[in-house]
């Protein structure tokens, strides 16, 4: 895989009076669900500021409102209550600047187009160009270019994905478990080609995530949220060196942080009596 | 990409198919043959050894007979209707895709929409054959007209089904970057609803069939109602086994022509992927 080539394939354009602007500010977020059954109070006053360039993980038990807070900051999502600002405007604007990329756990590929035509996609929306066989490459699936979705394993796909949510230049990268259903192996691989994806793109990353080794090891800082109502318990900051790799994983200062992430996780959910 | 192209159901779900041996599967596959050839054989043994009269049962000779002593009675016929069938088929298929589209657009367009499709659905055709027959004449276009009303709903509802069953998370992308409805709609919605049009057209195809020939029947039309009538005023029992004969020939053949497209469009979907 062609981890070698260093040069930036998003423009570095995020730069000089951008530096200011954060690329995710969310001030009191809420958010309730109207459901059959009732309402479900999913996010209760969340606040949330990812710089420009940083990657921020948030862990959290399931049905903490991780999704909700990421669906709201992808303008997918009117909230209930709070402010969302993107890249300094509205969520709309953002999408309008074509400024978002998104990977879900179900990556949502079309089926009936090639790996390749999936990561044109965004292109022919957007209007953007981009040297798709070079991303293609740089992924890791230059191979499969001309196979259907279909035919791919689940980490193959996810390697889609990720390069279609990076072909039209996105500033901010948003990520829903993308790793989630994948087996553990594949999962490892993925995670470090990330790593070494960012550290060298450098954009702005929100990565919601089960795994506190995967939050620890990409993060620049790690959020812990707590379920029913959601809300943000703790914000650790990863101090740990960059260009980061496995092996960093067995370090006292690795170990140490993990364990903090697992201690606000836990004391979150004994105050809220419900856990993963 | 090699795959059966029986669209019968498994009979035996836990018996793998594919563990079969070539000589296995080649008894397999004559079977039917064989089973269809008993039966025939039967069936005529029966017939001239009881000597059943032929108006009653005629023997499948007499069928094959009368089917190769006038082969233009039938052929002609057989495209006539063929012809109301496809055509009232094409018309439905355009016109309740192009309602499903604008129905998908909005639920208040649907709420809207929907009664007086489900009168279309719900109206007697053999009550409003004869309207047709004024307003249109004796040619083919009210057995067109026939064959359109009765395969229009069921295009209708699984092109709405269709057009929203939409993976929502290729659409939560799709609106991440802005795109307009259009964008949607032909990059997303239109693909997606290509499996339910096509479910549409394979349970249509026999419809439009009937629809065709219960019209022919009515005004006595051209046609394989028509020759049907005929036979059956005559008591020509081996032109009516005829008929039903070349009536299922076309079924069959319109249906493994809908399913060779389908194949061909929807390679990429679940139930034609290869394994
Ligand atoms: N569309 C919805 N309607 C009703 N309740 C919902 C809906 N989506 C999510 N919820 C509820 O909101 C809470 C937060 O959900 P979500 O944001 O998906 O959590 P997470 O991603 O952390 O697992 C959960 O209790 C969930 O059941
Ligand atoms: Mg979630």
């Amino acid at each position: 895989m062609a981890l070698t080539d260093t040069s930036p394939l998003i423009a570095p354009d995020a730069d000089a009076g951008e530096a200011a602007v954060p690329a995710i500010d969310v001030r009191a977020l809420s958010h309730r669900y109207a459901s059959t059954a009732g309402e479900v109070v999913a996010l209760e006053g969340a606040d949330l500021r990812v710089e420009a360039g940083e990657f921020v993980s948030i862990v959290g038990p399931s049905g903490c409102g991780k999704t909700t807070l990421l669906r709201a900051v992808a303008g997918l999502l009117a909230a209930t209550g709070g402010e969302v600002r993107v890249l300094g405007g509205a969520p709309e604007q953002a999408q309008r600047e074509h400024a978002i990329g998104l990977v879900t756990q179900d990556p949502g590929l079309l089926p009936w187009r090639s790996v390749e035509a999936n990561v044109r996609l965004p292109l022919e929306v957007t209007g953007a160009t981009a040297d798709v066989p070079a991303l293609l490459e740089r992924v890791g699936i230059a191979r499969f270019a001309r196979y259907r979705p279909g035919q791919l394993s689940g980490g193959m796909r996810q390697r889609v994905a990720l390069a279609r949510a990076l072909a039209h230049r996105p500033r901010l990268l948003l990520m829903d478990e993308p790793f989630g259903a994948l087996d553990e192996l594949s999962r490892e691989d993925l995670r470090l080609e990330l790593l070494a994806l960012w550290e060298r793109e450098r954009i702005a990353v929100l990565f919601v995530t089960h795994a506190i080794h995967e939050a620890v090891l990409l993060s620049d800082r790690v959020v812990v949220m707590s379920g029913s109502p959601g809300r943000i318990v703790a914000d650790i900051a990863i101090d740990l060196p960059r260009p980061r790799t496995d092996a960093l994983t067995s370090t006292p200062r690795f170990v140490a942080l993990a364990a903090e992430v697992r201690g606000a996780l836990r004391s979150g959910a004994g105050s809220a009596g419900a856990r993963s | 990409m090699t795959r059966e192209v029986s669209d019968l159901p498994d009979l035996h779900p836990g018996v793998s198919r594919d563990a079969a041996t070539p000589r296995d599967s080649l008894i397999v596959s004559l079977l039917p043959v064989l089973v269809f050839a008993a039966i025939l054989g039967g069936w005529e043994a029966w017939v001239r050894l009881a000597q059943v009269k032929r108006y009653l049962l005629p023997p499948p000779s007499a069928v094959v007979i009368a089917l190769v002593e006038e082969p233009m009675r039938y052929i002609d016929a057989a495209v006539t209707s063929l012809s109301a069938a496809i055509g009232g088929l094409l018309f439905a298929t355009v016109g309740a895709f192009a309602l499903g589209v604008v129905m998908a657009h909005s639920r208040a367009l649907e709420r809207a929409l929907y009664p007086p499709a489900l009168l279309l659905k719900v109206m007697p055709i053999v009550a409003v054959y004869p309207l047709f027959l004024i307003w249109f004449g004796f040619g083919i276009w009210p057995r067109v007209l026939i064959a359109a009303l009765i395969t229009f709903f069921p295009v209708l509802v699984n092109t709405v089904i269709g057009l929203r069953s939409i993976d929502p998370a290729a659409h939560d992308f799709l609106r991440a970057l802005h795109a307009s409805r259009s964008q949607i709609f032909w990059r997303l919605r239109l693909p997606s609803s290509l499996p339910y049009l096509f479910a549409a057209l394979r349970i249509c195809v026999p419809l439009s069939l009937v629809g065709a020939v219960v019209a022919e029947f009515l005004s006595g039309a051209s046609g394989m109602g028509q020759l049907i009538l005929v036979a059956n005023g005559d008591f020509d029992t081996p032109a009516l086994f005829g008929a039903v004969i070349v009536l299922a020939g076309l079924g069959v053949s319109l249906t493994v022509g809908v399913s060779y497209v389908e194949r061909r469009v929807l390679d990429w979907h679940d139930s034609y992927r290869g394994t």
